[in-house]
């Protein structure tokens, strides 16, 4: 697993995609922290990562949109089959190289809490809560991305389709709290996954919600292995 | 060593490959022969673990790929008609790659390395980005890859397409240097490829077996014709020639300078020869040479996948 895991962190800042997707997550941050929190006077940073929980949506997507396709263009899917490596650490070693990207991108933004602490009195319970859920957020919004990828054949699908997937699993929150049908309207609520950030942006870390996230992710990686297996029959 | 039994694929209501039966021994050189699209590919890959056949078994010394594939992985190389190479790795960073999820120890590495990009010839830009290197040498990456672990099977899906006349021969002469201590299966659909490495055909049409034989038994079994060559000719030889048993066709070739030609057809299990010698003497035609037709393996090729003059089946 640790093979493929350093050969797609290479690839990553071998390619544009890492620096596109820090380049952009980094923009789309610092425009929301300075709006939310510079020009508004606001020395608390959960505000910043709930936007940012929406709006980061159409920046995973580019994380994960080549981690399969690539392999198939190239053919090198062909190696990874026929080598000592199983359908689980191929797809586990490239969850934890995308995750380590999106991981470097969130440390970068510790300048924001540098600034804060210079110039006002930041809540640092209430910021490392909202850093644990956006962490965890993140994750399972690569376990989704990674799923989607899967299943597609080139970077265009894989990305749209990831796409596709994450608005859903945002926009359901607002979708389920209007359905009246009591078990569908609990599994949209389910699936809307930024509905348990909340309790992260109120500075409140439930094992609730991390186990949400957690395992969420673990069965998107899970079905991300069985979508990969079923190439093997195509 | 190698036994494929009942090998079926199906894609959807599509028929890929069915019934496909064929035992390989140790240190033989294959070539899987067909036409485009004839089913080579699909074989090659069940065969290398890479695709599961939708029936069928596929053993390595007993040992059933499709229901243990890792644990024949280590003996089998794998070269894809498309290379499957990481053209942002430098060669030396990709066959380190390789070794790795190949599971050579890292103490053996360099060496290892360093010997299969000997055999492959590449020690030359083994520094240098897969993206920058020649088609040839992109070719000879891949094949180094499947050499990695110095497996004893090589499976080569069409090593030779798209190369240049020249890289094409380096290729054949790399094939040819591996086959001294490999077993190797090769597919292709250029008969001289095959002519010149393979010592037994099997050729494949429409996803099914249609022959498989050595090389020299395929062009002669389908040679089921004569060439005879008389110091003269008499009125009505042709038909009584016709009139032997087993016959099919007649036609005088050539007459010039009191020599006559005439090439003989005839059924695929009758030996003629003594009839038509017998014939001859009876017609008081002295025969100066009298021999089988020369079929190449083109010749048994057409005849076999029955492809017309535009090249369509």
């Amino acid at each position: 697993m640790w093979y493929i895991y350093k050969k797609e962190l290479k690839t990553y800042f071998s390619t544009p995609f890492g620096f596109i997707f820090i380049g952009i997550f980094l923009l789309a941050s610092g425009i929301v922290f300075t709006v939310y929190n510079l020009l508004g006077g606001n020395g608390d940073m959960t505000g910043m990562f709930s936007i940012l929980s929406n709006i980061s949506v159409m920046v995973f997507p580019v994380l994960t949109m080549r981690s399969f396709a690539d392999e198939r263009r190239a053919g090198t899917d062909k190696l990874l089959r026929t080598s000592r490596l199983n359908d689980y650490q191929i797809v586990v070693g490239k969850y934890l190289a995308a995750f380590t990207v999106f991981l470097t991108a969130v440390c970068a933004t510790g300048f924001y809490v540098f600034l804060l602490a210079q110039y006002g009195y930041p809540n640092y319970s209430s910021i490392m809560g909202s850093y644990i859920g956006f962490i965890l957020l993140g994750a399972t919004f690569i376990s989704i991305c990674l799923f989607a990828a899967a299943l597609c054949e080139t970077h265009v699908t894989a990305a749209i389709f990831s796409f596709g997937l994450l608005f859903f699993v945002v926009i359901a929150k607002s979708f389920g709290s209007n359905l009246q049908i009591p078990v569908i309207k609990d599994i949209v609520n389910w699936i809307a996954i930024t509905s348990k950030y909340d309790d992260f942006s109120r500075g409140i870390l439930t094992l609730h919600s991390i186990v949400y996230y957690i395992g969420f992710s673990v069965f998107m990686v899970f079905i991300s292995v069985k979508a990969e297996e079923s190439q093997r029959y195509k | 060593m190698i036994d494929v039994k009942g090998l079926n694929k199906t894609y959807g209501d599509k028929r890929g490959v069915s019934d496909i039966t064929f035992h390989i021994d140790k240190g033989e050189v294959v070539g899987l022969l067909g036409p485009n699209g004839a089913g080579k590919s699909t074989i090659m890959k069940m065969m290398a673990g890479y695709m599961l056949p939708t029936s069928g078994v596929i053993e390595l010394d007993g040992v059933n790929i499709v229901e243990n594939p890792k644990a024949v992985n280590q003996r089998i190389g794998f070269l894809a008609e498309i290379p499957p190479l990481y053209i942002d790795m430098s060669v030396t960073e990709y066959l380190g790659f390789i070794c790795e999820i190949r599971g050579i120890p890292k103490k053996e590495r360099k060496g290892h390395m360093e010997k299969i990009m000997g055999l492959a010839r590449i020690l030359e830009v083994k520094e240098r980005l897969i993206r920058n290197l020649s088609k040839g040498y992109r070719q000879r990456v891949g094949f180094a890859q499947a050499l990695v672990g110095f497996p004893e099977i090589l499976i080569l899906d069409e090593p030779t397409v798209g190369l240049d006349p020249k890289q094409i021969t380096e290729v054949r002469g790399l094939i040819q240097d591996l086959s001294q201590n490999h077993t190797i299966i090769l597919s292709s659909h250029i008969l001289s490829e095959i002519t010149m490495t393979c010592k037994r055909v099997i050729i494949i049409k429409e996803g099914k077996i249609a022959t498989m034989d050595t090389v020299e038994n395929l062009a002669n079994n389908h040679s089921h014709g004569y060439l005879l060559t008389c110091a003269s000719k008499q009125e009505g030889a042709v038909d009584q020639m016709k009139a032997v048993a087993g016959v099919t066709e007649v036609t005088e070739i050539e007459s010039a300078n009191a020599t006559f030609k005439f090439m003989i057809k005839n059924e695929s299990n009758v030996d003629v020869r003594a009839d038509i010698f017998r014939a001859m003497v009876d017609l008081d035609m002295p025969i100066l040479e009298f021999k089988p037709m020369e079929y190449s393996l083109e010749d048994a090729f057409l005849q076999i996948t029955n492809i017309d003059e535009g090249g369509e089946e």
